[in-house]
Parts: structure tokens; C-alpha cells; sequence
């Protein structure tokens, strides 16, 4: 049995130590936000937080999580209404949507550490992200938009 | 729900339509004829005859019956927004749900040709005003006033005179008790209220949040996970396998043979079965195989090329002639003959093939990103022999399809695998396997000829090799078809007096598909590249020189827009500009894109200007949108995409060398669209085919240099 | 470091004697890589004999060299500050960064991906617990040095991170050197094997740490 904690709730999963995060997280908790692109941290689909950092849970083993914090797409904020998550929806990012739960995790890392990211900065924290519909451009917009947002709450608190 | 047939009764719950509704749809005649719009109370009998779209229950949630796919093209969006414009409800009241695969009901729903709106809004906006008016007249009955004095807004009717408001729950058990009104009059464009907005989307919420489910997040009760390790080469076979240690792996349940059938041709592999993906995963790597490769070619990318180039010293099946361009170019003294050739190319949708099959003695039910659950339910129903009405396909939203999904081979998998594991299972194509399996678009090689007399277009003629998927997919092999001119623009063949299409037929058994936008991603390479040699042959500006070729009004308006937005006419030394214009599903998009070089010396992008003639449209922020992800999959398709084949098998596997554009290649990307209110057009793959030719164009304008095969390499222009 | 030692001897024995200037004691040694601390330095130093010799150090040092510059160890010493991939040093796919401390930036930091060991199966991230470039203030940049360039640049306590004899000789059995060894599948392993590696080290350094001349 391993230990987890995903999305503030804690979790007893029986499961090889060696399976990566990603299938814990949707074969056997079954929360199926986290994507499958890959396999081989080439595209990001996958993005999680461990302890607040955008690893790519496909080559994340579940016994690097054990005891450790996990946040997945579903436990980003509580009403979707990350700023990143809020941005997303004002500048129509998704096409087919399938990469954009790894693209939000990504930029909510750099949101993070970056309250006021220049387009380099986002290309920077972006660039392990795929997107094969293209939504690159909007993805810096809702970017620079979030920004704006978390900046405008962090003043407003 | 017992075994046996499956009943309307359960379509009608698992598409949560029960009790007492307004229920619209068109009657289904056989003979094709433009249907009846047909109005009922009751659901469960209604839709025994309907092709029911729209549904209004007695809260006034209006539930819209989506009979296509949604991959990423937005007609979650567009078609609830058209619905809500003619039936005046708000676009949060509309509930979208997918319509399982029955062509009986829909019709055709193949999600492809980018056919959904401009194949259904005729149909959907009179459907949506018949409602309203039937409402309407049901409000005027209850008042006991004339319905013109009453007009709809809001989910609501209004009684003008008096400001009285019955809400369309409260209307529709009346109002299903009405015949539908004829000779319905649809709404001007000037009074839309959504059409033609950039309203968001609806389907956007859900995936920010992770509460979208795609084929590969949809979960049964019971369900397994099977991945297969399939023979590499096409139409390779089991020989034997060694599974004691796949066996081993904790979770594998099961392995076992299953083939795979691909048009006319038959895969084989080794599937795994386990209780997580993982699982079924490991369990695959431990396998010992055996293949059996009698019957596979053993061709290489070279090869294909070599015959390609053959081939086309050959005259082909002729599609299109006018004139007499062999007369002309024989004698002419200014003669063009090139050859261009274009890539086989991997769809690689972010989300890679997957499906859920359920077989259960007589029936069967599909769960997956599908692209065309018709022929999907056909297909099972044919080759698994269950009666037709009970094979159920549900679509799930697709993490991009591009054509692949479309494709019947991995549903038929799934099925077969379900079949003899007698359990609900999940077939889950690794990303590797999504890659190297293919169907892919075909790689194709075209000579084009063309002659210069006067500095004016006195014959071309065009000549393509490379798989033609109706060949393929199609008895009528030899027959030429329209795969030839796509992407071509129609007013050519006013200005271009001696002009011929031809298509030499090539056949190699590599699965091919069509690929986002079809023939016209690589015709229109070769024939708008082909343009711009000429136009330079004339000495002529290659835009002037398409106003010149292309008379048509729509065409001269788009040429206009192009110049005024890109800066045409006054560009700078050290710039490159080059210019497009393709058709493709009877929209007409160009662009122009503009290079320069960066301080390494190497070529970069510095911008792309697109202007998108659709017709009449819904939704002006998703087709920008398209467009901007058109031109990045085409930035991908022209320099860097490639897939090769070497001793009958694919070389590329994964990201790593099939490398997608990322965030840090993208350059500008303007798009313009014009308003007319011709018939609507494609949108979701129109974007594609001028990108390229227009890219190379630009880096002959600022290099001298022309390219006529692809992918290239941007570093090394 | 019994068998180091060992090893060291054999090694020196062969050198040509005509190039050796002299013996070079603990505490010169020392002082010569501008130890502060002797306690720190003593047991390392206290094993080793120092013995200049330029043929033998510049010798010993294309040896070194060669490794330096195969893609395992220079694909993370880049000259810009994206690192290298594969055997044929390609800037790394989806352009990562150093970041001030190494370890990336953002959503994009190196153990995002880069686990405590090597993924599994081919085209994988390689992994180790520690994996990070070198800093942003000491680049420690081996693309594009010439071995007469990178000896200096080893050797300087302002470019190396300010290693003393002590811990350039350590740094051999570093965690993250020794990942070059265990490159993960399907990659090239540096043209010999650590020890003989480790052997070159050493007697580059303990034979005076020559840099070759000009442009190697």
C-alpha cells in the first residue's frame, strides 16, 4: 500500500511502486483530467504538481509522490477559477482541449514564481508543453491575462 | 436494461430525454428529399420517426442533439449557438449532447470535409425557428391574442400589447400538440443576436478543469485495459508467442491474438489484458513474439519516391482538361517542368487512438473519440454480424481527430478483443503505436508543366502520384476522381484556357487517410507553388498575378484584403514575402507570410497574414482560431514532419523524432475574415494548404532559392 | 582510496623522467590551488604524491579532454544556457533553461522530468537525484573550449566553482560525473571507462595540472 495525498485528500493505493504517477491518477483514483500523450515526458499532457512543481507524471514513479503533496487539474482551485484557469475560458484557449489540463499546470507554475512574466518567460515554461491544435499563441495571451488577474487579486486582498 | 435489443426507450434515457417535451426533428426520407420538420410530445414516440435534434422539457433546458463530433473545431459551440439564435433561448440554457452513430436519424455524420456547419445550418436554423414559432403560436392560443402580437425572447414569449410572459416550460406541452407551421421565415443577418459573435465557447469550462471526458477517460463498470503490440510491418502476422512472463506481470489477466482489419488489408498482433493500463503495458514489453512477415513489402521511403517519380512520365487517369495544354507546352519556347514532393505525414492527435467496446452476445456498444459513429455502427454490424440497431456508438469529445479517427480499424480491435475476453476493454494505442501504425496522409509527387507566352499562362498541366484513398478504399480503382484538383481554385479554369488534372495511379500497401484538409494539404504545395513560379517566369508580382488569374469577385475581394493588411506593396529589402490562395471544402482562405533573416543567418518566420472567405458563419473567434492552429500543424507538415519507412516499417515513433512545434516556433499569426453571405464553407481545415506554398514563396522572394519538396529545414534555407 | 593510491603509482610509474621538475610537498600543493583551510585539504593531499610533469599532466589531460567534450558531459557544461542532447549534442528539446541555480525554471525545472534514476527504455529522461547544470554564476562551460581553454578554466577557482586540488579531485567520483557512466539506454558512454578517467584526472592534476598549449 502507498501512501498519497491528491488534491488534499489522502489516498491508500495498492499499486507496483514503479507505475508511474499518471496511471495511479487515472486508472486506480480515477481522476482522468491528468492526460496520456506520451509516455515519455515529451509533451506535458501529464503535468501535475508534486509538491507545488510541474512534474510529468507519466515517468514520475508513484513512490516519488508517496507522502507528498499531489495537486491534479481537478484540485487546481475549487471552482475553476484558477487565474490561469479563469484566463483560459476569457481567451478561448481549448480547441480539443486534450493538453490543456498539463498547459494550465504548467503556467500555474510560473504564475507562481513569476507574478508578471514577459513572453519569453512563458515560452520558457511553456516550451514542454505540446499542443498539436496549436493554441500556442492564446496560451501566452491567457498567460499574460492570468497574470493581470492574480495580480489584481493579490491587491485586492 | 435486459439483453436483446436495444430499445429507443433506452436511447431515449441515456440521452436523458423522457416526459413530457417539445420534441423537433425531420422526419427521414428515404429517397433523400428535404425533410418535414416534425413536432410531437411524446419523446419516446417521437423519436421512433425523428432525427430528433432539439428537445424542450418543461423546465425550458433545451437539449440539442449534436450528430457530430467534437475534436477541437468547435461545434459544440456553433451549433448551440445557431440553435439558440432562431429559437431565442440563451445559449446557457442549451444542453449539448452527442448523438450516438444511427444515419437513420442524422443522416451522414461523419465529422469530416469540415462539413458540420455548412452541411446542417439550413436545416438546424429552420428546425430552431419552427420551435419558436410553435411556441409562439401555443402563447398565442393561451392568451387568446394573434401571434403577431407576440415574439419570443429569452426562453420566454412575450405578449407585446400587454407585456405578459409565459416561460417555453410552460409552453411546451401545448405547443407539442401543433402541427409545424410551413414557410418559416429565418432571421435576417443584420438581427442575429449570437450568430456571428465571438461568443466562448461551451465546451470550455470543462476543459479547464478536467471534467471533459475523452474516449481515454470514459470508465465502464468491469472494463479492462488492453494494449497490442502489433506487427511493425503492414499486413504482418502472428507467427507465435511466448506470454509465461507477460503472464507474470501482477494485473495481466489475459493475452491473446487479435488482427486487425484495415480496409482491405489485415494486421495481426499480440494484445495484452490487464486491470490498469500500466499493467497491460508492462505485460506487453515481457512478450516474446514471433512474426510472420510473408506478404509485406519491403519498401523504404526511397523507393516509394523512385516508383513516384516513374510513375509520373505516365499520362494517368485525366480528370480535368480544357484545351489543348500537350499542344502548347510541345511547342511553347518558355516551358516550366518541375517536380514537387510532399511527405507522408502522422495525424498524431494529442490524444492517441483509443476505444471501449462492449460485445455481449448480440450487441454491441462503443465508447471512443470517433469521427464517424455511422460507419463505425456499420462496420461492427457487418463484420461482428449483430443486427445493425444494436450496435451502439457513443462519441466521446476527441482529443483531436485530423482525419484518423475517422478511420473503423481501431474500433473493429477493440471489438474483437472484447469479444474474446468477453468483458467490456479499453484498447489504449501508445503514442508510439498512434505513430507507427499509421494510417497516414500519403506522400505525393507532382509534375507540373507549364508554359509562358507573352508573359501570360498559356498551359499547364498537372500530374500527381501517390495513394489516392478512393483507389484504395474504393472497387471503382482506374476511375479518376476529384482527389486531383482539391485545394485548386475554381476561377483557374476561367483564366487558364489550356489546363489538365491528372492522377497516375500508385498503389503500396501503407494505410492512408485523409489528413486535416485532405488532398488539398499537399496539391496545394505543388499548385499554388507552381503559380508562383509562373507568376516569376512572367515577371510578374505574384499577387497581381493571381488578381490577374482569378477574376472572380469573392477572390479579387480577398486579394485586396491581403495586400492592404500584409503590407504587400511596401515591404523592405531584406524581406521576404511570399503569397497563397487555396480552396478547400468551398471556403478560400490566403495568406501571405513574410521572412527575414535573423542575426545567425538563419531564415525565420516574422509573420502570417490569413484571410478566410467561409460564406456565412457562426462563430468569427473559432475560425480565427482554426486558422491559427491550421497554420501551425501546416509549420509542422512543411518543416519538420516527415514519416519514413524503412524495410516495410515506420521509423519515427514518438515526439522525440516526430517533434511538434512548441510555444517558442510559432510566429504572428493575423487572421482576417471577410463577410459575405454566400453559402456557408468548411472551417476547421480550410487554414491548412496555403500556408506552405506561401512559406517557400517568401523564402525564394528574400533567398532566390526554391523548394519544392518538404518537409525543409528552416536552419539550413 | 587505498586502491586510488594504487592505482596513481601504477599509473606514475612510466612517466618519462626528463620532464619531471621536482617533488612537490603536502603543504606546497596546498598552497599552490590557494587552500585556505589545510584540515580540509589534508587527507586528500596526504595521499597523493605531487610530482610535476608537464609531458605526462598535458598527456594525461587529452584523456581527459576526450571525456570533457563527449556529449555525456558536455551536453550539461552548455556554452548558451539551454542544455545539450543526445550523442550529437542537439540543443535540448524543448529549449529548458538553466536557471540561477541549474536546476531549470518555472514548470520547465530539470527533476520535472529528470527523475532520481534513469527512466526506463529508450528516448527517456536519464535521471539522478541531483541533476542540474551548473549554476548561472559559474557556467563551467565546456562546448566550444579548446582542452588548452578548459584546463585553465578547471583549474580557476573563480570559473570552477572555487574547487581547491581537493575537491577537483573529489569531483572525479561526483555523483552527477559518475551519471555519464550511466547514461541510460540507447546512449553512448564517454570514450573510455571512469577509472581510466579518474586515473587521467589525477595525474593531470597531481602531475601538475599543465594546460596543453594553444588550441588542442
Amino acid at each position: 500500500m502507498i501512501s498519497l495525498n491528491v488534491n488534499q485528500k489522502a489516498y491508500q493505493v495498492d499499486a507496483d511502486p514503479n507505475m508511474p504517477l499518471l496511471w495511479v491518477i487515472r486508472d486506480i483514483i480515477g481522476l482522468t483530467g491528468t492526460k496520456y500523450g506520451c509516455g515519455v515526458a515529451q509533451c506535458g499532457a501529464c503535468t501535475v504538481h508534486l509538491n507545488g512543481e510541474a512534474v510529468r507524471s507519466c515517468v514520475t514513479k508513484v513512490s516519488r509522490a508517496e507522502g507528498q503533496k499531489v495537486v491534479t487539474i481537478e484540485g487546481l482551485s475549487n471552482n475553476n477559477d484558477h487565474p490561469a484557469q479563469v484566463a483560459w475560458n476569457e481567451e478561448n484557449v481549448p480547441q480539443c482541449g486534450y493538453c490543456h489540463s498539463g498547459q494550465i499546470m504548467s503556467a500555474a507554475v510560473l504564475l507562481r514564481e513569476n507574478p508578471n512574466p514577459s513572453d519569453e518567460d512563458i515560452d520558457s515554461a511553456m516550451a514542454g508543453n505540446i499542443c498539436r491544435c496549436g493554441t500556442y499563441l492564446r496560451i501566452r495571451k491567457a498567460i499574460h491575462s492570468a497574470a493581470e488577474l492574480q495580480r489584481k487579486e493579490l491587491s485586492s486582498r | 436494461m435486459s439483453t436483446g435489443t436495444v430499445s429507443r426507450r433506452n436511447f431515449l434515457r441515456t440521452t436523458g430525454i423522457t416526459g413530457a417535451a417539445l420534441c423537433l426533428g425531420f422526419s427521414f426520407v428515404a429517397d433523400g428529399k428535404e425533410n418535414e420538420v416534425i413536432v410531437t410530445t411524446d419523446a419516446e414516440q417521437s423519436a421512433l420517426e425523428l432525427n430528433a435534434w432539439i428537445k424542450i422539457d418543461s423546465n425550458g433546458l433545451v437539449t440539442l442533439i449534436d450528430h457530430r463530433a467534437e475534436m477541437g473545431q468547435g461545434s459544440y459551440q456553433s451549433v448551440a449557438q445557431m440553435l439558440a439564435e432562431e429559437l431565442e433561448v440563451n445559449l446557457k440554457d442549451v444542453n449539448v449532447v452527442f448523438a450516438q452513430g444511427d444515419p437513420k436519424k442524422y443522416g451522414g455524420q461523419i465529422t469530416g470535409g469540415s462539413s458540420t456547419i455548412r452541411g446542417s445550418y439550413k436545416k438546424l436554423l429552420k428546425l430552431s425557428a419552427t420551435a419558436r414559432e410553435v411556441l409562439i403560436t401555443a402563447a398565442a392560443n393561451k392568451w387568446k391574442a394573434p401571434a403577431t402580437e407576440c415574439y419570443a425572447e429569452s426562453g420566454m414569449v412575450i405578449h407585446k400589447p400587454s407585456g405578459k410572459k409565459l416561460h417555453y416550460g410552460e409552453l411546451v406541452a401545448d405547443a407539442s400538440k401543433l402541427e409545424a407551421p410551413k414557410n418559416i421565415v429565418l432571421k435576417k443577418r443584420s438581427d442575429y443576436k449570437l450568430i456571428g459573435k465571438p461568443l466562448h465557447r461551451k465546451d470550455t469550462p470543462m476543459k479547464t478543469n478536467g471534467a471533459a471526458i475523452f474516449g481515454l477517460d470514459k470508465k465502464l463498470p468491469g472494463m479492462l485495459y488492453a494494449v497490442v503490440e502489433r506487427n511493425p510491418r503492414f499486413r504482418g502476422k502472428v507467427k507465435s508467442f511466448d506470454d509465461t512472463a507477460a503472464k507474470k506481470v501482477p494485473g495481466v489477466t489475459q493475452v491473446i491474438v487479435v488482427k486487425m482489419e484495415v480496409f482491405n488489408t489485415i494486421r495481426e498482433g499480440v494484445a495484452v489484458i490487464a486491470n490498469s493500463t500500466w499493467a497491460a503495458m508492462q505485460g506487453r514489453k515481457a512478450l516474446k513474439i514471433t512474426w510472420d512477415d510473408t506478404g509485406f513489402e519491403h519498401m523504404d521511403t526511397a523507393e516509394v519516391y523512385l516508383r513516384q517519380q516513374q510513375e509520373l512520365k505516365k499520362e494517368g487517369l485525366s480528370f480535368k482538361k480544357q484545351g489543348d495544354p500537350d499542344g502548347i507546352l510541345a511547342t511553347a519556347t518558355k516551358v516550366l517542368d518541375v517536380v514537387y514532393q510532399t511527405p507522408y505525414q502522422a495525424h498524431s492527435a494529442m490524444e492517441p487512438v483509443n476505444c471501449i467496446a462492449h460485445y455481449q452476445k448480440d450487441k454491441v456498444e462503443i465508447w471512443g473519440p470517433i469521427q464517424a459513429p455511422d460507419w463505425v455502427q456499420g462496420d461492427i454490424s457487418k463484420k461482428f454480424n449483430v443486427p445493425i440497431d444494436n450496435v451502439r456508438v457513443n462519441m466521446t469529445f476527441l482529443g483531436g481527430g485530423f482525419g484518423r479517427k475517422a478511420f473503423l480499424d481501431y474500433p473493429y480491435e477493440a471489438t474483437m478483443i472484447s469479444k474474446q475476453i468477453g468483458a467490456p476493454v479499453q484498447v489504449i494505442w501508445t503514442r508510439e503505436d498512434d505513430t507507427t501504425q499509421g494510417p497516414y496522409r500519403a506522400g505525393i509527387s507532382y509534375r507540373a508543366q507549364g508554359a509562358i507566352t507573352n508573359g501570360e499562362i498559356s498551359a499547364v498541366k498537372f500530374r500527381m502520384a501517390g495513394q489516392n484513398i478512393d483507389h484504395w478504399s474504393n472497387p471503382k480503382r482506374g476511375v479518376p476522381n476529384d482527389s486531383t484538383t482539391e485545394g485548386f481554385l475554381a476561377p483557374y479554369f476561367e483564366s487558364i484556357k489550356n489546363i489538365s488534372f491528372a492522377d497516375v495511379p500508385f498503389e503500396i500497401p501503407i494505410p492512408n487517410m485523409w489528413w486535416r484538409s485532405v488532398y488539398a494539404s499537399t496539391n496545394g504545395f505543388a499548385y499554388e507553388s507552381f503559380v508562383n513560379e509562373l507568376a516569376h517566369e512572367a515577371g510578374k508580382d505574384p499577387l497581381d498575378f493571381r488578381r490577374t488569374y482569378l477574376k472572380d469577385e469573392r477572390c479579387q475581394k480577398l486579394i485586396d484584403k491581403l495586400e492592404e493588411i500584409s503590407g504587400w506593396k511596401s515591404r523592405k529589402k531584406n524581406e521576404g514575402y511570399g503569397v497563397a490562395i487555396t480552396e478547400c471544402f468551398a471556403s478560400t482562405v490566403g495568406q501571405i507570410v513574410k521572412v527575414s533573416r535573423s542575426i545567425d543567418g538563419k531564415v525565420k518566420i516574422d509573420k502570417v497574414w490569413a484571410v478566410m472567405d467561409c460564406g456565412w458563419y457562426v462563430n468569427p473567434d473559432i475560425i480565427k482560431a482554426q486558422i491559427e492552429g491550421s497554420v501551425v500543424m501546416a509549420l509542422g507538415a512543411a518543416t519538420i514532419h516527415e514519416i519514413t519507412f524503412k524495410d516495410g516499417m515506420v521509423q519515427q515513433k514518438n515526439f522525440y523524432d516526430y517533434p511538434m512545434p512548441r510555444i517558442t516556433d510559432i510566429p504572428p499569426i493575423e487572421v482576417h475574415i471577410i463577410d459575405n453571405d454566400a453559402d456557408a464553407g468548411g472551417v476547421g481545415e480550410p487554414g491548412l494548404p496555403a500556408f506552405s506554398p506561401a512559406l517557400t514563396a517568401a523564402i525564394f522572394d528574400l533567398t532566390g532559392k526554391r523548394i519544392r519538396k518538404l518537409p525543409f529545414n528552416m536552419a539550413t534555407v | 582510496m587505498k586502491s586510488m593510491l594504487t592505482t596513481n603509482k601504477r599509473f606514475w610509474l612510466p612517466v618519462k623522467t626528463f620532464a619531471v621538475i621536482g617533488i612537490i610537498g603536502t603543504i606546497v600543493g596546498i598552497s599552490a590551488f590557494g587552500f585556505d583551510d589545510p584540515r580540509e585539504a589534508a587527507p586528500v593531499a596526504r595521499n597523493f604524491v605531487f610530482k610535476k610533469d608537464s609531458v605526462a599532466s598535458v598527456k594525461a589531460f587529452k584523456q581527459v579532454y576526450a571525456v570533457l567534450m563527449s556529449a555525456r558531459c558536455m551536453n550539461c557544461h552548455p556554452a548558451g544556457n539551454i542544455p545539450l542532447q543526445g550523442d550529437d549534442s542537439h540543443l535540448h528539446t524543448m529549449s529548458p533553461q538553466r536557471g540561477k541555480d541549474g536546476k531549470g525554471i518555472y514548470a520547465m525545472k530539470c527533476a520535472n522530468c529528470h527523475q532520481p534514476t534513469n527512466t526506463p527504455g529508450l528516448h527517456t529522461p536519464p535521471g539522478n537525484p541531483n541533476w542540474h547544470l551548473p549554476p548561472a554564476d559559474m557556467k563551467m562551460v565546456f562546448q566550444g573550449r579548446s582542452a588548452s581553454q578548459l584546463a585553465k578554466q578547471l583549474l580557476d577557482p573563480m570559473q570552477n566553482g572555487n574547487k581547491n586540488m581537493q575537491k577537483l579531485i573529489e569531483h572525479a567520483d561526483d555523483g552527477l560525473v559518475l551519471a555519464g557512466w550511466n547514461p541510460g539506454e540507447g546512449r553512448t558512454l564517454p570514450p573510455m571507462s571512469h577509472a581510466a578517467f579518474k586515473k587521467a584526472w589525477i595525474t593531470w592534476l597531481t602531475t601538475g595540472a599543465y594546460a596543453p598549449k594553444g588550441k588542442l
